[in-house]
């Protein structure tokens, strides 16, 4: 087995390194390995390592009595950091900083508004700041916000570049029907009707569009959910096609083909017969 | 002459014309935008990195600069073992720890940075004067702390580190002399950060016991040097990380995958369109024109001038497009910047969309040769064109 360095993350966020087992200076000590690392490093339980806080310094052996699977989460899927759990004890000794953490959680009575609580701590603390649950949530969220911010950003692109491209589309189909346009002028067919007939054929274009283009977007997000869970070897959904997005880019793609439709049959039936004849 | 033919055809129909250039116009600038993020980001590391000519980063093993809380010890002796080595010209330690610093009766939070100013590559000066390679009694700030404290070049800062909650007093205190104003290369939009020389941050981040560092920064005599030099000292010292910038934009370029994913996707969504408007358009065009083409077949007119003319309405429609999507591209590209660099903790001299003379050459030689490909389909249609039995048709 080799030596390999992990990130701390569930008590003082400190980097560890593991490596084979040797002489021990935390005796009795135990550890939970992630999943992901048991299997790089072929753990088992039971199974015995040294630890420590550099490549140098494997000071202390463990027994591995747990393997679990983290929650995935989101901000670390990038990082490929690995994990281990230890007693708060054993850890703290691990790395010579006894009776010290880097944070910890405070369950406040029934009624107790967080906000209060934490500026009570904070307008005695020193060199510590309370924070309620919900501020580090959104601070949290925030690289999460500016993705989302982004997504946005390039989807109103994206519908304005596909807005142009269907109105362009319909007008040139639209006049493709000149000939039957005149035709139907010269039989007498009142110019309403004419209008009715080429909104209707947009409207059946738009929806048939929308309906291949929610089955294209069905497919493209379970390939993008299967490469990048496979990539990241994680459970987390990465495309998510939910009714509210689909119900959106139906109406939207429905309201652009009706729109692009209506304005080039409304010049289409505004164009005098022969003068659509002739360049039919 | 092919090329003022297709011009010409294209002002026949001004609003077909206009509704495509416009819908090419916006694919163009989704191609140019995503063509800047695929590889902007990484440029724009890779500058930010090598801004002070340092091309190698020692850091402890298995992490990379300021990625973890953890620090290499007994930094003196090996800084000195680095110094020793001929292709080194520079070795400069730094220690970035939490300080606090005291406004009125309070204490705010800024970031530390223990440097040896001899050999720091971290900052440039920007008002006042630099510290000296022994100045224990000096300070020098970002201008966000600056303001943050109310100090200027010559004031006095009192800074203390290591705050303990259970004895409500500071591990180290020190009354510090503000000798500069700098601007840190690596620090987030707004930081608070302050500079000392290394031993003294060390005294007031608790880790001068152990000589701790969280890095070192080390520039080689030449660039053509630095990969014998990495190698050399990975196998002088195993037990810590040495990277080039190379290989630290590697790892960089690892994280950044889902941008440069996204970019290819969308760039090649962008280069669909095109090809899809231009396709649609020249096909229906060449469908109206087939008397006109079969006329001119019949007086002499070969086939292949007939393809050119038609593939000349496709690249003289996509190079116009393309012209009005440059600027919108551009526009965009600053907007979508604007909207990633908000990302919290990144420096503020990264750019996510870099505009690269070589990067847009390519997107500009990809985008005309599909506007041209486009053309294939309708080129073929016309040059096919039965002559005697469209001029017939169109006769009747």
């Amino acid at each position: 087995m080799g030596l390999r360095c992990l990130r701390f993350g569930c008590a003082l966020g400190l980097l560890l390194t593991v490596g084979p087992s040797g002489r021990p200076a935390v005796a009795g000590a135990q550890l939970a390995v992630e999943r992901r690392l048991a299997a790089e490093l072929q753990l088992r339980v039971g199974d015995t390592i040294r630890v420590g806080p550099a490549p140098d310094s494997l000071r202390s052996t463990l027994v591995v009595t747990a393997v679990y699977q983290p929650r995935p989460e989101p901000a670390a899927v990038m990082r490929r950091d690995r994990q281990i759990r230890m007693h708060l004890p054993d850890l703290a000794a691990l790395l010579g900083h006894p009776d010290r953490v880097d944070r910890f959680g405070i369950a406040l009575r029934p009624g107790v508004p967080a906000e209060s609580a934490a500026a009570v701590l904070d307008r005695v603390a020193f060199g510590y700041r309370a924070h309620p649950s919900a501020e580090i949530a959104s601070e949290s969220s925030e690289t999460f916000v500016v993705v989302s911010r982004f997504h946005r950003a390039i989807g109103v692109i994206t519908v304005v570049a596909g807005a142009v491209f269907l109105l362009c589309i319909m007008l040139l189909k639209v006049e493709e029907r000149r000939l039957d346009a005149a035709v139907m002028r010269f039989v007498g067919v009142r110019r309403r009707t004419i209008f009715a007939a080429l909104l209707l054929e947009a409207a059946v274009v738009a929806v048939a569009g929308s309906t291949l283009g929610v089955a294209i977007a069905w497919i493209a997000g379970a390939a993008t959910n299967a490469y990048y869970r496979r990539l990241f070897d994680t459970e987390l959904v990465f495309s998510l096609v939910t009714p509210g997005i689909v119900g959106f880019s139906v109406v939207l793609s429905l309201a652009l083909g009706l729109v692009a439709g209506a304005l080039a049959a409304w010049r289409l039936v505004r164009t005098a017969p022969l003068a659509l004849w002739s360049r039919a | 002459m092919a090329l003022a033919w297709g011009v010409r055809s294209l002002r026949r129909h001004p609003l077909r014309t206009a509704l495509s250039l416009a819908g090419i116009a916006v694919a163009s600038a989704m191609l140019l935008d995503m063509v800047m993020l695929s590889g902007g980001i990484e440029r724009s590391f890779e500058r930010l990195l090598l801004g002070r000519g340092f091309q190698i980063r020692v850091s402890p093993k298995g992490t990379l600069p300021f990625d973890t809380e953890a620090s290499i010890a007994g930094v003196t002796p090996l800084v000195r073992d680095l110094r020793a080595d001929p292709a080194v010209a520079a070795a400069g330690p730094v220690l970035g720890a939490s300080l606090y610093a005291a406004r009125g009766d309070s204490l705010l939070p800024l970031f530390g940075y223990g440097i040896d100013p001899a050999a720091q590559g971290l900052y440039a000066l920007t008002a006042g004067a630099d510290l000296a390679p022994a100045d224990t009694s000096g300070v020098i700030l970002s201008r966000p702390a600056a303001a943050a404290f109310g100090v200027a070049p010559g004031d006095t800062l009192r800074i203390l580190g290591g705050l303990d909650p259970q004895l409500a007093g500071a591990a180290a205190e020190r009354r510090l002399v503000v000798r500069g104003l700098v601007r840190w290369i690596y620090d987030y939009r707004g930081q608070r950060s302050a500079g000392l020389v290394l031993p003294l941050m060390q005294r007031l981040s608790d880790a001068v016991r152990d000589d701790r560092a969280s890095f070192v920064m080390l520039r080689a005599t030449s660039d053509a040097a630095v990969p014998a030099l990495v190698a050399r000292l990975r196998a002088r010292h195993p037990q810590i990380e040495v990277n080039s910038i190379t290989e630290l934009v590697a790892q960089f370029r690892q994280r950044l995958l889902y941008f440069r994913q996204l970019s290819y996707i969308l760039g090649s969504v962008s280069l669909i369109v095109t090809v899809l408007l231009v396709a649609t358009l020249l096909t229906i065009t060449v469908n109206e024109r087939l008397g006109e083409i079969a006329t001119l077949r019949a007086i002499g007119v070969s086939r292949a001038s007939v393809v050119r003319q038609v593939l000349a309405e496709g690249a003289a429609l996509t190079l116009a497009g393309a012209a009005l999507g440059v600027g919108l591209g551009l526009a965009t590209a600053r907007y979508l910047d604007a909207i990633l660099t908000s990302f919290p903790g990144l420096p503020a001299a990264i750019s996510f969309f870099v505009p690269e003379p070589a990067a847009l050459a390519t997107a500009g030689t990809v985008l005309l040769a599909a506007g041209s490909l486009a053309g294939l389909y309708p080129s073929w249609l016309a040059a096919r064109a039965p002559v005697a039995a469209t001029l017939r048709a169109e006769a009747t």
